[in-house]
């Protein structure tokens, strides 16, 4: 029935993968962080524990799994033992029963390491932070590396010749590298932008003019440091992708036409963009993790620093509750391409057509 | 060749809006919320998200968790530089065998106007007895009762003083010096506050320990939270502080704030610092001395910079063999170069290491006897690590090529490889252990790096499970030092095997159920903090070392300081240093250190 609707058919096929693909993730999302022989409740204990005497950090120890939900209750609330007197541990279906059941409600649970504080909380505090510093990267990046790549492939020249080994050059660079030349130039060397933070660090964040004003101050490194290499890397792609759609019979006969040069450039762009599209996503969906080094060299606000610590730490609810968001992104993103694509691509339609 | 311009204009444009930011923020930093020069910034104590400011939680964040006196005060505080105790919420202290007794100060006021009293105190400690998950549960091995007696001032016209006496508890630790320790260590809360919060919770002190008591804490500190988010703590100074008119003459702390950033890396310490933008860091910034052009500067102007208060060592599991051999420990020790420790890994922040667990400066250098070093002390010397390594049956095999190959035993069996384990990206260490393997190698040991994630490296400590182990145990300056640092290393008081969690002596050293078992080192580790006499514990703390450098449980490699206590005069001067030690090296929120906020100066106000 859907046969006559070949876009709408396209999208639900699409929304179906991606949801098994959701699901595979969730559980490995789960399971992977448990795999190793680490446990969270030894690394909190490290920090509490010194000092105490064996009996004492015992006792505490039991009180965290307990409040972890890491081992067996029975009804009254008690931790049910085995033969030697040691708690027994929750499995990890179990684990993974209850995290899901909890994630239905909304919760994501407590962080272990920051404990007593709730893992949506503390994303919800840092995810604004690392959206406003990704998403204009990304976008401003790969707009403006994808028209340099399309200008480079049909003008060629001088132009070419400069900016295509500067692109090479640029993309092959480490972000951390850009990032730590940029805070030695600009704010040792010269001083004239800040090293440090989102923003001033006499200021908390209001909705005032000079609070805005030195969020953008504090922005311009930690923005080139991924600009640079990010429109550096799509500008190759898209040159590549442009030369190739140059040597094409419909741009020889677009010329041979006398059609207008921005007309024309028009339409290989057009046709060129669309694995780039596919790129654009996939940097969208990954900006959540991707801003770590970022935020490690400028001291940024944000969520990469959180879950870089959690997974050193084993704190598995914010290791889950990160990798969730991430998921999400990456599938959010993901579709909202390959519906665009839907629509700007012909052929797509036409294979759902089912001719 | 149009387009190209286009591209200029833009860029060019881009540039331009970035210094019409800057330039507009420079302008524009005169509306800060915190003005600079009323501000102190200082770093270091807060790693990550603020959890809570709940004090009765396991870890708060800064300043409510350590030995930060900002906010929750203790009874008195430790010296660090005199080895005195200073008073704070009590004026005095008296102390006998059988009880430790404090004098309530009837001046001190919470931040709410009601008094601190006995009954505070009782409570705080009291809340550790009915709820063993509360902070000061582990104070009961030490303390028998708290029991508050009224004694009425003579000196100022008859105002009514608590007595607070702590009975020490005879039955288990019989130990005066760690009921000491508590006095420093043990911040009081308020009663009035904490019992109403917990009978809204129907008495679940589960429940209390996850509220975050962050709006309007009641306090009787100096400062008191004001807002906080992931990229600060900000504290404002409260007014009207009690100690303001009892303590310090009426004179307020100079700062109207303090504020902590919470930076992501080590290089934005030494930045902010460097920058005039972080008054006072405790964060380890290699080379300082290239920093002190920028007005970066610490206790010492020249080495050892910093005031050495602890020893980083290598602990040795005792259990496996050749590990458990004396001769064989000693023979690592003879091989380890503490001076390129000191100088390449430690940037000479340590003066020379001394053999021993006593070391030879500060409160303790009383209890320090060069004779016995010189006997029975392993300094450096290859050769004698060769010796020490032959009188101890075990073989080195170096392969054709004139390098180590392996190890055998008497028998002529191979032995297995040993390895450090230290945490991957710690540098400071991972150095120290490449310099040790680098000697011991030398010298026919065959010893690797076993560099590990640190959450398994802090798996591995209690459970025993390691060959050798980087370990700093007892870091601060308390007054049962040096005996804490002992016990930390040699005590078999709690002895549990190999896999079992063991919180001191992870080394396994002195096995009580072994037949080798030395019951002297026990009994001096219980016998010393009940000691009274001067001469009689200087002897005890000498035997005990004796047989620490006889025995070699673990390997001293370097002094570290308490704190990393660093500082930039670019917008406050008059910091306690070695020649102006109004205070000892401590970060200006910390024990006694936090008396230099009364004392520092904003440069501003000079000009």
């Amino acid at each position: 029935m859907l046969k006559r609707y070949p876009t709408l058919r396209y999208i639900l096929t699409r929304a179906g993968w991606y949801l098994v693909t959701f699901m595979v993730a969730v559980t490995i999302n789960f399971y992977l962080p448990r795999l190793g022989t680490s446990n969270p409740v030894d690394i909190i204990m490290a920090k509490v524990g010194a000092g105490l005497d064996t009996e004492a950090a015992k006792e505490k120890e039991e009180a965290y799994l307990k409040e972890f939900g890491l081992v067996e209750l029975d009804k009254s609330g008690e931790i049910i033992r085995n033969e030697s007197g040691k708690p027994v541990r929750t499995p990890t279906w179990k684990q993974f029963r209850n995290y899901v059941l909890m994630v239905m409600k909304g919760d994501l649970g407590t962080s272990f390491l920051n404990y007593p504080k709730k893992v949506g909380d503390m994303i919800k505090e840092a995810v604004p932070w690392t959206l406003a510093i990704q998403i204009p990267t990304i976008v401003l990046g790969w707009i403006i590396g994808n028209v340099l790549g399309a200008l480079a492939a049909y003008r060629r020249g001088v132009f070419d010749k400069i900016f295509m080994p500067f692109s090479l050059f640029i993309s092959a660079v480490p972000y951390f590298a850009v990032g730590m030349i940029l805070v030695y130039l600009f704010a040792i060397v010269w001083n004239i932008f800040p090293a440090v933070g989102g923003y001033a660090g006499g200021l908390i964040p209001t909705f005032s003019l000079s609070f805005f004003s030195s969020v953008i101050y504090h922005y311009v490194l930690p923005f080139f440091s991924v600009f640079l290499i990010l429109a550096g890397g799509q500008a190759i792609g898209m040159r590549s992708m442009c030369i190739y759609e140059l040597g094409t019979d419909y741009i020889k006969y677009a010329k041979w036409l006398g059609i207008k040069e921005n007309k024309i450039l028009f339409y290989m762009f057009r046709n060129a963009m669309l694995p780039q599209l596919t790129g654009l996503a996939l940097s969208l969906g990954l900006m959540v993790g991707g801003a770590l080094i970022t935020e490690m060299i400028f001291s940024y606000p944000g969520l990469g620093m959180a879950v870089l610590t959690a997974i050193q730490g084993n704190d598995y609810p914010l290791i889950q509750g990160c990798t969730l968001l991430i998921t999400v992104c990456v599938l959010v993103a993901n579709f909202t391409v390959d519906i665009m694509i839907g629509f700007l691509d012909p052929r797509v339609r036409a294979a759902y057509g089912g001719k | 060749m149009k387009r190209l311009n286009c591209l200029k204009l833009f860029f060019t444009g881009v540039l331009l809006c970035g210094l019409f930011s800057c330039q507009n923020s420079r302008k524009g930093s005169a509306e800060v919320d915190f003005p600079r020069e009323k501000t102190l910034y200082l770093a270091g104590f807060q790693w990550g998200d603020p959890n809570t400011f709940n004090p009765l939680s396991d870890w708060p964040a800064f300043p409510v968790g350590g030995n930060f006196n900002l906010m929750y005060e203790p009874l008195m505080v430790y010296n660090t530089l005199n080895g005195e105790m200073e008073p704070l919420l009590a004026s005095s202290y008296e102390k006998t065998d059988d009880v430790i007794s404090v004098m309530m100060d009837p001046r001190a006021k919470w931040s709410d106007g009601k008094m601190v009293t006995a009954s505070d105190v009782k409570f705080t400690y009291e809340i550790g007895k009915q709820y063993p998950s509360a902070p000061t549960s582990f104070v009961w091995d030490y303390v028998a009762t708290v029991t508050v007696d009224t004694v009425t001032d003579t000196t100022e016209e008859g105002r009514s003083i608590e007595k607070v006496n702590f009975i020490i508890n005879k039955e288990k630790r019989n130990n005066p010096l760690v009921v000491m320790d508590f006095l420093q260590a043990v911040r009081i809360v308020p009663k009035h506050y904490f019992t109403s919060l917990l009978d809204s919770l129907n008495g679940e002190f589960s429940e209390l320990q996850k509220l975050k008591i962050d709006k309007d804490p009641v306090v009787s500190g100096p400062y008191n939270l004001l807002t906080y988010s992931g990229e600060k703590i900000v504290l404002k100074r409260r007014n009207d502080y009690w100690g303001n008119a009892a303590l310090y003459g009426n004179r307020l702390p100079k700062p109207e704030y303090v504020i902590h950033p919470i930076y992501k890396s080590n290089d934005a310490f030494s930045i902010s610092l460097q920058q005039g933008n972080l008054d006072v860091s405790s964060t380890f910034i290699p080379r300082i001395w290239m920093k002190q052009k920028e007005g970066v500067s610490t206790w010492y102007k020249k080495e050892p910079y910093f005031v050495p208060a602890a020893i980083t060592m290598l602990v040795v599991n005792t259990t496996r063999y050749p590990l458990s051999d004396s001769k064989f420990r000693q023979a690592m020790a003879a091989a380890v170069s503490y001076k390129d420790i000191r100088e390449l890994a430690f940037s000479q922040y340590s003066p020379p290491l001394q053999p021993g667990l006593v070391m030879p400066f500060g409160v303790e250098e009383k209890y320090f006897a060069v004779d016995d070093v010189q006997k029975y002390g392993i300094t450096y010397d290859i050769e004698k690590a060769k010796k020490l390594l032959a009188e101890s049956g075990v073989k080195s095999v170096f392969g054709s090529d004139g390098k180590l190959s392996h190890m055998e035993n008497s028998k002529g069996e191979k032995l297995p490889t040993l390895f450090i384990k230290s945490p991957a990206g710690w540098s400071d260490w991972e150095a120290m252990v490449r310099i040790a393997v680098q000697g011991m190698r030398e010298a026919g040991i065959d010893v690797r790096e076993g560099f590990l994630d640190a959450s398994l490296y802090w798996q591995a400590m209690p459970n025993g499970d390691f060959d050798l182990l980087m370990h700093g145990p007892s870091v601060s300056v308390t007054p049962s030092q040096p005996w804490s640092r002992f016990e930390a290393v040699m005590s078999s008081r709690n002895w549990k095997a190999v896999g079992e969690k063991m919180n001191e002596n992870q080394g396994r050293y002195n096995n009580p159920d072994s037949k080798d078992y030395n019951a002297a080192v026990d009994s001096l580790l219980r016998l010393i903090p009940t000691i009274t006499d001067d001469d009689q514990r200087r002897e005890a703390y000498r035997a005990l070392n004796n047989i620490f450098m006889q025995d070699q449980p673990t390997i001293p490699l370097v002094y570290r300081p308490e704190q990393f206590y660093e500082f930039s005069t670019k917008k406050w001067t008059n910091f306690p240093t070695e020649e102006n030690p109004y205070a000892p090296p401590q970060c200006l929120c910390f024990g006694v250190g936090t008396k230099s906020l009364w004392e520092i100066k904003s440069t501003a106000e000079q000009e």
